[in-house]
């Protein structure tokens, strides 16, 4: 199967635009034959929101624009970036990823993780998600995960328990540290923990950044999907928009689980008991 | 010292970043004063990438003939990188105001023709439906060195993140002339005034203090153990904490529930 990293610019708060964006971009994958296009974080939105959040949030079973967009993946699957207001929710809002497959939500993810220090104030805007939940798609079972979820560790650990062997993350990483290099010294930090969890969890690693700018800050870049085994297949420009388009063999994650027998060995039974004492005695 | 940075890296993220904030504005057009200095010359060339050299307007705004050289480097660069320029002394106009304020010295007559040049950058940026473009580099920031809705006024600022050392290395491989990056740095307000003179440092140390205190988060003691003179580093801490004021928007008294300033909170770049 083919995959599409959408390294795209979104246009900050214009929904209508960037579902116009989206649309052009999943013709121009399909025209590739891909079978799975991955946009980043807050695709249909931009990621500097502020008070916009509540302007542009939406639920994904009723807007009309996002109906249009999941009608649109007949054949083929999608992850796309949005702000989540559900009914069964009202008034809250969440920085969430939707994983949809020829014509279907098949899975929507709330970020978790919202970081809030320095440049970032996602817990300012955004309520918590509170679950990682790994779910059977048509490139096999996948872990969704959004930007710095992917960086507390445990996450991938907890799809990887799942069974998952692919894990995307979709991310609107800013760029920050310019040094001797030709991109911006946090795009290592994606890297090393891409090369890691596609080594140790033995799992694809889909890492989807977006481009462009907003209110001075520059996104990195740099998408990358790692094949199991800690393989790079491909990477994307840094900073500038891109279509990224490399092979996912599913078959890869069984050759790579024989070899290498993490998965096997496996006892997250153990760690589930360790983790409850640790939770446990600091609650105390 | 701030890190070496790859200068053609370092160009591509600030021409993008120029072209974004002039493409959400539906503005082509941006306009910057010219001083014949360092910053003001490599934020024409970045502008002059980044919007094409017809779409740069430098106004060269020198008080009378008091600095000539400066005017001709001006000139002269504006016409290596094609760009257009305008010349247009203020002097009539900043001494007709003092006319009958001679008590006043040389400090307000700096600041009073820094805003002069403001308020004819911003004229212009009308007449030309442009925007005007700052020049502040970082060290000039964090030190508050610069005239408040002065030569700090502007729509955007490319260079605020480069410690001037660092607009030194990005200058050399704009190709930046060398009559140009040589001549010490200086605010152009009195005759033989310089930057390194007027604060006491020379960029070199003054870059060194800031990076520890900035990225590195050093506290007074560390960076007096890293080897400085606790006379410079607290001439430094002293200048940038007087100078918050310079970096920050007036703050609003806080009446109702939700206010500008306080929790309105929008980008700045919401789609216009």
């Amino acid at each position: 199967m083919k995959i599409a990293v959408a390294q795209i610019a979104p246009k900050l708060g214009d929904v209508e635009a960037n579902v116009g964006l989206h649309l052009d971009i999943l013709e121009k994958a399909r025209k590739q034959r891909a079978g799975l296009v991955v946009f980043p974080e807050l695709s249909l939105t931009g990621y500097t929101l502020k008070d916009l959040a509540e302007e542009v949030a939406l639920d994904p079973a009723a807007d009309p624009r996002f109906r249009r967009l999941v009608a649109r993946t007949k054949g083929l699957s999608a992850v796309v970036g949005f702000v989540e207001e559900s009914p069964s929710d009202p008034g809250l809002l969440y920085n969430a990823a939707a994983f949809i497959a020829d014509g279907r939500i098949v899975h929507i993810h709330r970020k978790v993780f919202l970081p809030t220090a320095g440049i970032f104030e996602e817990a300012k805007f955004f309520a918590q998600g509170r679950d990682f939940r790994a779910f059977d798609a048509p490139c096999g079972r996948t872990g969704l995960l959004v930007c710095r979820d992917f960086l507390q560790f445990g996450s991938s650990y907890v799809h990887y328990a799942a069974g998952a062997g692919v894990i995307i993350c979709v991310s609107a990483a800013p760029g920050r540290g310019v040094g001797d290099g030709d991109t911006f010294e946090t795009a290592r930090m994606w890297e090393l923990m891409g090369e890691a969890v596609s080594f140790f969890a033995t799992a694809y690693v889909v890492y989807a950044n977006r481009a462009g700018s907003e209110d001075g800050v520059t996104f990195a870049g740099g998408s990358f999907v790692y094949a199991p085994g800690g393989r790079l297949v491909a990477r994307a420009a840094a900073v500038d928009p891109d279509l990224l388009c490399c092979a996912l063999d599913p078959a890869a994650v069984a050759r790579a689980r024989k070899a290498w027998l993490f998965k096997r060995d496996e006892k997250p039974e153990a760690v589930w008991r360790s983790l409850e004492r640790i939770v446990r005695a600091s609650e105390d | 010292m701030p890190p070496k940075i790859n200068p053609a890296f370092v160009e591509k993220v600030l021409v993008r970043f120029i072209r974004d904030e002039f493409a959400r504005c539906g503005c082509g057009r941006g306009l910057l004063g010219l001083s014949g200095g360092l910053d003001s010359a490599v934020c024409a060339a970045l502008a002059a990438r980044a919007l094409g050299p017809d779409a740069v307007l430098g106004l060269i705004m020198p008080y009378g003939r008091a600095f000539p050289g400066d005017v001709r480097d001006a000139v002269a660069l504006a016409r290596r990188l094609d760009i257009r320029a305008e010349t247009i002394d203020i002097a009539p106009q900043v001494d007709l105001y003092f006319a009958s304020r001679p008590e006043a010295d040389r400090g307000r007559r700096g600041n009073k023709m820094a805003r002069e040049r403001m308020a004819i950058l911003y004229d212009h940026s009308a007449r030309e439906a442009g925007l005007v473009l700052g020049t502040s580099n970082k060290t000039e920031l964090l030190l508050g060195y610069g005239t408040i809705y002065g030569d700090m006024a502007c729509a955007i600022n490319p260079m605020g993140d480069l410690y001037k050392t660092q607009v030194r290395e990005l200058a050399a491989h704009l190709g930046i002339p060398a009559a140009i990056r040589r001549k010490a740095p200086t605010a152009g307000l009195w005759p033989g005034q310089t930057d390194e003179g007027d604060i006491g440092l020379a960029y070199e140390e003054i870059d060194d203090i800031l990076c520890r205190l900035v990225e590195g988060r050093g506290s007074r003691r560390e960076i007096i153990e890293a080897g400085h003179a606790s006379a410079a580093v607290d001439l430094v801490l002293r200048r940038v904490r007087s100078s918050q004021f310079k970096r920050a928007l007036p703050p609003i008294a806080k009446l109702s529930t939700r206010s500008v300033g306080h929790d309105f909170l929008y980008p700045y770049d919401r789609e216009r």
